[in-house]
């Protein structure tokens, strides 16, 4: 996905170094075009990070669940106990965040 | 030739056309760490992961002032019933290593102490199960909302 958006972004970079060869009644709009579609890569690659940051987050899991299922190692109390803390740290963060949003009212 | 441009962005695009093509549009696996697990104490640990690694994405959603207000307050809803059962999946799994610590450590106790401990250690056991699918309902309906947003 990034890579796809990073190609994306290479060729509008290259349409755009055509632009002084646009007619001046059209460099405008093309300007604007060309504006508009690099906002709407930039917000299309904002989202292929944050779908590509949770599967690297869940793989990094799968990756070592893997590990202990290989190695037949049961799963001790303290990374039990990490797991949790991650857990209710994430929670406490994700509440705080939508009281903060709701008060905003956004 | 009448419009040089126009010519020169569609020979551009048909360049690039293959080498987008080749890419994976959408490619990227959301992996499922549970699958992988073998024992109950991996499946849960791999469900508590997991979930902490959802609700970290649902959070920067929320944070996102572009969101809709009825999806964070949606995402809000899933919350409250998947933390506690991520709570009550804790307790499960933790009594369950504990029985079977216990048991283990019974294998060479008398024959009631270790029929005591292979029963506290099924009955553990089944409550961990249930606990897991329990948790994972909500988790799913969770991550499917963060998918449903960020894909």
């Amino acid at each position: 996905m990034l890579n796809l958006m990073l190609q994306l972004q290479l060729l509008l970079a290259a349409l755009s170094a055509f632009l002084p060869l646009v007619p001046p009644e059209h460099l405008t709009r093309a300007a604007e075009i060309i504006d508009v579609a690099a906002k709407a890569l930039a917000a299309g690659g904002s989202i292929g990070a944050n779908l590509d940051d949770l599967a690297a987050k869940l793989s990094a899991v799968r990756a070592e669940v893997e590990a202990m299922a290989v190695a037949g190692r049961a799963v001790t109390s303290e990374e039990l106990d990490a797991a949790m803390v991650r857990v209710r740290s994430a929670s406490a963060a994700f509440r705080v965040a939508l009281e903060t949003a709701e008060a905003a009212g956004q | 030739m009448k419009h040089p441009l126009r010519t020169l962005a569609l020979a551009c695009a048909l360049a690039f056309t293959p080498a987008c093509a080749s890419l994976q549009l959408g490619g990227t696996q959301i992996e499922n760490p549970v699958a992988a697990a073998r024992t109950l104490d991996q499946r849960a640990y791999a469900l508590l992961h997991a979930y902490a690694a959802v609700i970290e994405e649902a959070t920067d959603i929320v944070r996102d002032p572009a969101a809709p207000l009825a999806f964070k307050r949606a995402l809000g809803q899933v919350e409250r019933v998947a933390t506690p059962a991520a709570e009550t999946l804790q307790i499960a799994v933790t009594a369950y290593v504990g029985a079977r610590a216990d048991f283990e450590a019974a294998t060479d106790a008398s024959q009631p102490a270790l029929e005591r401990a292979a029963s506290a250690l099924t009955i553990a056991a089944r409550r961990l199960g249930d606990a897991i699918d329990a948790a994972r309902a909500p988790v799913s309906e969770l991550e499917d909302l963060v998918r449903a947003r960020r894909g």
